[in-house]
């Protein structure tokens, strides 16, 4: 057929109108003034370059350039003075610490190199929490943030401390005099040496006052544990006794003390016969509801009621409940009689900051004798203790012009909390000791910075038997000091923080060099918390929980706040984490207003795919009772509850950063304490443009996420049925893709043969390993921009898939056609199931990418790794488009030295590099690079071994990803080893390689993942 | 290939010949070991390695010259002050207190580290009579002024210089035999004409020549590019006139007690200003003489060791640390500079390939100043591990894990009785270095 098709630019063409006529007729829109210029005689003879001169010019500039690139610089090589002992230059030194960046709490290990902070680990076995989301692994980059406070300011002026100390002494002194308040606001508190000074400032001022406020308020569920043990602190809630936990929204494996959670969630989710089951009933898709293995919908709203009548099913009470429909109704009667049936060995937990709802959660889990076994009321954590009643009393105060001194340390409710601003207008005399000049500090009268977390000594009580000691890692890059410090000049307090620390470790009797080194203490500490006594309170306040709930305000839609990696917006300026898609989304840099499908077409709200892959979203305006948040992005979002959206919190700061600010929305300005309300929207014109790294949302019924259910894998543990290994038809028999080469094989014997396992099943897609990896290599950070046009540079990536409602079988079943059956397959379903895959270069054995390198820039070695040469490397990304994995990242901009990633890219600012790591080199323009499975480490690794004259031990080789990871889905180690870990796994009946059929035999593979669900 | 350097890169160029037979000089010294017995080779590296910062054999220095210490005390007496003088002190013993006084109370770290027969060693060690003439005198290599400057390819310029001229010459000699003959004469420039006039008519021999200049002219080339970035010889003048050759040859102070990180680091290190204080707070170069043999600095203290007073704060005078003052630490000029995409640790090469410093570092105990010894280019780097055989002795090789074959075994079974060179155990993949 011949082309006779025309195309049209546009409208303007189709209609042939003058105007189009005009453009067509002309290559450039607009005229441009050659003649005019060339024509000039005199301006051009008046010149003063001619064109010889120019060429004289140019000759004598490139063989200057020339010689002069062969001029090697000059480098100097300045020794210490005086050096440190405990310091090798060119060895790592690793120091036990605290992090806690007022919203989270982790025993971390420092890695430090020439002094500088590098890299935050995993803190010792028996630590609290220890572990590291990805909040805490990015933490260090927060460090050397250039936005930081680096001089005490008064009135927007530069200032000293002496001048600082001063106004707040004699601020303080006037307030007493004049009978005014002086009001202390922090963050949660839970440092025995800090508490220790509020009781001195209260003591000393009969008009101090101290207030506590969390950016992500838990003070009403604080306000019922306080009732119930007289503790305001949460019980630690115990997986590891659990053999099914129901989750009403509490997104337990990223709030919180996650790290614990994690590894106790990913312990009891061992495949077995006692594996753990898990449900969530949540509105928002949660990573933890990503994870469960039943997950059932509901509205905010109706979670309250949902509980009490659970209660009711369980426990013969008649609670007050608002209406629920009928099919959630037969869900949580199924969810009872599961949980009856686990009487003690259950759990049931409560997300969001609804009194009402946390006590009608105790209340069940007393009623299933969870209290005291899997409800560990006899260990409270500490690390949570806002109180909004108090919090609102101090705002109504300095609204009531009663309040003389204000002083903030580590918290922004002016930029948290609705309505602060012009309370603090009333303030005689406010200071921020704060990190950076944020919303609060811009309120205040002065501000001083206070040192990073890395640079302080701190100690911290997360519960009653642990202690945790913060050390400095590196000297103040600034002119800070610690708040302590500040406040306790204002009694004559003449103890640095080191000494406040060292009284605290000795009043325990404990050794404050071993407590030092550990990082920390472990105490036997009895409690005499009453389970029982708790149970009964519980219960007998029940009914008046239920009534609580069952009015809860409920609307149209609703919408839940949730927190996405960067949490409550403390660390907002850190590019780490914007970098970082959304497990769920998978949209980087943003927040936005999640939606159902349904919900989506009802209100005209579309996501469409641009014609270079895209997205592009809708805007609305939210209403919440009188407030009102203008063009918030809409995605829709698969699992989205229906009649509710979501919108992540710790986005739209405005003195953040560089990086941070005019990023997103700010959801606390819907001021919803209780962390749900009901919302109204209106569709805007305009669209948003978002960041999304993944567009195939499904598997499309391929096995790349291999699942099985726990009937299925307990019936037949060798995997015959559910972990079919693809074989090729060959002149010499059937053979499997391990048998049937095209190649030869390398020698993968003599040496190490380094491989990995990725355990899907304790996957929980929770990102610290991407992060881990971007700050251990080096990994340069791309910006919206080019993450919008899919040139994210991470060498490891988290896929999501959702299951689709259409499968083959169906097809098969309802007769549907194939190109229908694969139309459908892409839409992912209204509840869908959602799968976690991390990806890296799987360091093929017969690797495609090594065979279309024109210069052998990609090798493999002897050691089972596919080795990437930067500087051979001429760019051609015949590799990346022969990788079937898609895991070769190409550097299209020179990062760290291009002046578009200036606001993003870190490593340009004389700060921001030095978190660089020294052993691994920074990639240029045109540069492939890829997953070197840390190479670095296991060269460090062998040649410790070497050093100490032993063979490589199993375990003393780790990446950063696997190392990362709470849930310890990542096992790394040499196969050559017998009876390895890894070697273990790659045994196991669960393991599969991903494209086993391309037969590219990778190193890297992966454990079948194993659902807990129920027929 | 001789690019003159900015002022402060002065360049020497040695002949290659004179560097070989140095070396070969040196191993042969190496080769022929003074001492016999086993323990007083052990003793003298122990001895190295542990006290030749603060004594010599021959020579009082921090402490007393230790030759012939066996006869001056007992045995056992030794043992116990080595291992813990302090304690000897504490004990009452009326011989180390009085020794103790007598070196001004400077106090002689213990050696709990050293077993009783690393003691003896030592003192085995210490025991043998000072070798004869002392082969470091040999060594010496000629003063760097007296090197000679030109190279081979600056001869051949003068040479063809010389040509050139003697061409000129016979053309003007047959020129005069022809105008003694009768003929005309030529003058150079019609000598010149007629020349081109023959080469322009050989097409043949045009094109040969031609072909001859350009590959040569290709070859120079790409020489000349491939010379860019080799830094091989580069002698930086220093801010401290530190002589190698005074310390690591004439004291034999082991290359280890100030390049200490080498043995456990990526960096060899350069030492702190307090590592040269162990020393130099005893030595302020007063007794340095001259050739002449008189005092070189009329028993003032050296103006070099003076700078590492003058960084570190050390009053000399009151033999104390001045307090509060302001440390300026020594801005040495880095030598050997490998570009950031090639990754070199010392600790693989100085303490699990047991490899000697001198080997890329040259003869440094001969070094006045510190020159860059080895080319530093990947293809350097290559032969050596081509060339070097694996240290199997090394448990890392040697041992294995329960149920698993060591690496030997393994190497065994695929190389059979080869030699197992660096190279054999991946020693030239790229990720080894690059990454």
């Amino acid at each position: 057929m011949a082309t006779e098709k025309v195309y049209w630019k546009g409208f303007d063409q189709l209609a042939n109108t003058e105007v189009s006529q005009r453009m067509a007729q002309n290559e450039f829109a607009s005229e441009i003034p050659m003649e005019q210029f060339l024509g000039d005689e005199k301006l051009m003879g008046s010149a003063q370059t001619s064109r010889r001169d120019f060429l004289k010019y140019l000759g004598f500039s490139t063989a200057a350039a020339t010689l002069a690139a062969c001029e090697a610089p000059i480098i100097e090589s300045i020794p210490y003075v005086v050096k440190p002992d405990s310091l090798t230059p060119g060895m790592p030194t690793y120091y036990a610490t605290a992090y806690t960046d007022g919203q989270d709490f982790a025993s971390v290990l420092v890695k430090t190199r020439e002094g500088r902070p590098i890299k935050i680990e995993a803190g010792d076995q028996g630590r609290f929490n220890r572990g590291t989301n990805g909040r805490a692994q990015a933490s260090v980059l927060s460090l050397y943030d250039s936005a930081r406070l680096r001089q005490p300011q008064k009135g927007g002026v530069e200032s000293d401390w002496a001048t600082i100390e001063a106004d707040l002494k004699s601020a303080v002194d006037a307030s007493i005099t004049s009978g005014k308040q002086f009001i202390l606001i922090t963050g949660s508190v839970f440092s025995p040496s800090f508490k220790g000074l509020i009781a001195k400032l209260r003591q000393a001022h009969n008009n101090f006052i101290h207030v506590e406020v969390d950016a992500v308020s838990s003070s009403e569920v604080l306000d019922v544990w306080e009732a119930l043990t007289g503790v305001r602190a949460i019980p630690t809630m115990d997986l590891s006794a659990a053999k099914l936990v129901v989750s009403f929204g509490e997104d337990f494996l990223s709030a919180g003390s996650a790290q614990q959670m994690s590894k106790a969630y990913a312990g009891s989710r061992k495949p077995g016969k006692s594996m753990l089951r898990h449900i969530q009933v949540e509105s928002n898709l949660s990573l933890t509801g990503s994870n469960a293995d039943k997950r059932v919908k509901i509205k905010p709203s109706q979670v309250g009621s949902a509980l009490a009548y659970l209660l009711n099913e369980v426990s013969n009470t008649s609670l007050a409940i608002a209406s629920l429909d009928d099919s959630l109704k037969g869900q949580l009667k199924g969810i009872a009689a599961e949980l009856m049936a686990l009487k003690g060995q259950s759990l049931v937990l409560v997300g969001g900051n609804s009194g009402a709802n946390a006590h009608l959660a105790v209340a069940l889990n007393a009623a299933l004798n969870n209290v005291g076994s899997t409800v560990r009321v006899d260990q409270p954590i500490y690390i949570r203790s806002g109180n909004d009643r108090a919090f609102d009393n101090a705002m109504a105060d300095m609204s009531a012009n009663a309040v003389g001194v204000v002083v903030l340390v580590g918290a922004n409710p002016g930029y948290s909390r609705p309505g602060f601003p012009e309370a603090m207008a009333k303030v005689e005399y406010s200071l921020s000791l704060c990190d950076r000049l944020d919303e609060t500090a811009a309120l205040c009268a002065a501000a001083a910075p206070v040192p990073h977390y890395l640079e302080s000594w701190a100690d911290y009580m997360p519960t009653a038997s642990d202690l945790a000691i913060a050390q400095p890692t590196i000297r103040p890059l600034f002119n800070s000091k610690p708040a302590i410090e500040v406040l306790g000049s204002l009694i004559g307090e003449a103890q640095s923080s080191k000494d406040w620390v060292k009284s605290t470790v000795s009043a325990k009797g404990l050794s404050w060099s071993q407590t030092l080194h550990d990082g920390g203490a472990s105490m036997e500490v009895k409690s005499s918390i009453s389970a029982s006594e708790v149970a009964s309170r519980a219960m007998s306040g029940a009914s008046e929980a239920a009534s609580t709930a069952a009015s809860a305000k409920s609307g149209d839609f609703e919408i839940a706040l949730y927190q996405k990696t960067v949490g409550s917006g403390n660390q907002s300026n850190n590019p780490w984490l914007h970098e970082l898609p959304d497990p769920i989304s998978r949209a980087a840099w943003d927040n936005y207003l999640t939606i159902s499908a349904k919900d989506a077409l009802a209100l005209g709200i579309v996501n469409e795919t641009q014609s270079n892959g895209a997205l592009n979203g809708s805007l609305v305006t939210l209403t919440v009772g009188d407030i009102t948040l203008a063009n918030v992005p809409a995605l829709i979002q698969p699992g989205q509850a229906q009649g509710t959206v979501g919108l992540a919190v710790g986005y739209g700061r405005t003195a953040a950063g560089r990086v941070a600010d005019g990023l997103g929305v700010n959801a606390y300005s819907l001021n919803i304490s209780q962390g749900f309300a009901a919302v109204s929207m209106t569709l805007e014109e305009g669209e948003h443009e978002f960041a999304s790294t993944q567009l195939g949302n499904t598997m499309m019924g391929r096995k790349i996420v291999n699942e099985v259910s726990l009937a299925d894998y307990v019936a037949d543990p060798a995997g015959a049925s559910w972990n079919e290994k693809p074989t090729f038809h060959t002149l010499e028999g059937s053979k499997t893709a391990n048998e049937a080469n095209l190649w030869a094989n390398h020698d993968h014997e003599t040496m190490h043969m380094w491989n990995m396992s990725i355990d899907l099943n304790s996957c929980t897609g929770c990102g610290a390993c991407v992060i881990a990896c971007h700050m251990e290599n080096n990994v340069p950070v791309v910006g919206k921009q080019e993450i919008r046009n899919f040139r994210d540079m991470h060498w490891l990536r988290i896929d999501r898939y959702y299951s689709s409602d259409m499968t083959k079988d169906r097809a098969n079943d309802e007769n549907v056609g194939g190109i229908d059956m694969y139309a459908q397959m892409e839409v992912p379903g209204e509840s869908p199931e959602v799968v976690f895959q991390p990806v890296m270069c799987q360091h093929c054995n017969h690797a495609p990418c090594e065979t279309v390198c024109p210069v052998g820039a990609t090798v493999h070695s002897r050691e089972g790794l596919n080795h990437m040469a930067y500087n051979r490397c001429i760019g051609t990304r015949y590799c990346a488009n022969n990788c079937p994995y898609k895991v070769r990242r190409f550097n299209w901009f020179n990062y760290q030295k291009n002046e578009r990633f200036t606001s993003v890219n870190p490593a340009q600012d004389d700060y921001g590099r030095m978190v660089l790591n020294p052993d691994v080199t920074v990639r240029s323009r045109g540069v492939m690079e890829k997953c070197t499975m840390c190479i670095q480490r296991i060269q460090y690794g062998k040649l410790e071994a070497k050093k100490a004259g032993q063979p490589l031990a199993d375990g003393a080789v780790t990446t950063a990803c696997a190392q990362a990871c709470d849930s310890g889905a990542i096992t790394f180690g040499d196969v050559n080893t017998a009876g390895s870990a890894v070697q273990v796994a790659k045994n196991d009946a669960r393991s599969y390689h991903l494209l086993e059929e391309v037969g590219t035999q990778p190193s890297v593979f992966y454990q079948t993942k194993v659902r807990n669900t129920r027929a | 290939m001789n690019r003159s350097k900015t002022p402060t890169r002065m360049r020497f160029f040695a002949i290659k010949v004179l560097r070989v037979l140095t070396i070969a000089l040196m191993v042969s010294a190496l080769a022929n070991p003074v001492h016999a017995e086993v323990d007083a080779e052990l003793g003298k590296k122990l001895f190295k390695a542990n006290c030749a910062s603060c004594h010599k054999l021959d020579k009082k220095l921090v402490g007393p010259a230790l030759a012939g210490v066996t006869e001056r005390r007992s045995e056992e007496w030794l043992l116990a002050w080595i291992r813990n003088n302090a304690e000897l002190r504490a004990s009452g013993d009326a011989d180390a207190n009085a020794i103790f006084e007598e070196y001004g109370g400077s106090v002689m770290s213990a050696f709990e580290n050293l077993s009783e027969d690393d003691i003896k060693s030592i003192l085995a060690y210490t025991s043998i009579p000072a070798a004869a003439p002392a082969p470091a005198k040999d060594l010496v290599p000629a003063p760097l002024a007296d090197r000679p400057v030109e190279d081979d390819s600056t001869l051949l310029y003068i040479l063809g210089a010389f040509l050139f001229l003697f061409v000129i010459l016979l053309l003007r000699i047959r020129n005069t035999l022809k105008e003694v003959n009768g003929d005309t004469g030529t003058t150079v420039i019609q000598d010149a004409n007629a020349l081109t006039r023959w080469l322009v008519s050989n097409k043949r021999f045009m094109t040969a020549m031609t072909i001859i200049v350009t590959v040569a002219f290709l070859y120079q080339l790409f020489w000349f590019l491939m010379g860019i970035g080799v830094e091989q010889n580069y002698q930086p003048v220093q801010p401290i006139a530190f002589s190698h050759k005074i310390h690591a040859g004439e004291n034999q102070v082991d290359c280890n007690y100030c390049h200490s990180s080498a043995r456990s680091s990526k960096h060899s290190g350069i030492p702190s200003t307090n590592v040269c204080m162990n020393c130099h707070m005893y030595i302020d170069g007063s007794e340095i003489v001259n050739e002449a043999g008189a005092l070189k600095y009329a028993g003032d203290r050296s103006p070099e060791i003076a700078k590492i007073y003058a960084a570190i704060g050390w009053d000399a005078e009151n033999r104390t640390y001045i307090e509060n003052y302001e440390q300026k630490p020594v801005k040495w000029i880095r030598l050997h500079n490998l570009p950031d995409l090639a990754y070199f640790n010392h600790a693989q090469h100085v303490t699990a390939g047991q490899v000697e410093c001198q080997t890329c570092h040259g003869p440094v105990e001969e070094m006045e100043v510190m020159y860059q010894y080895s080319e530093l280019t990947m293809g350097w780097c290559i032969n050596c591990h081509r060339e070097t055989e694996v240290k199997k002795t090394n448990g890392y090789y040697a041992n294995a894990e329960e149920g698993t074959q060591s690496i030997n075994e393994r190497l065994a079974a695929k190389f059979h009785d080869e030699k197992i060179t660096v190279e054999k155990i991946g020693g030239l993949e790229c990720g080894k270095c690059h990454y």
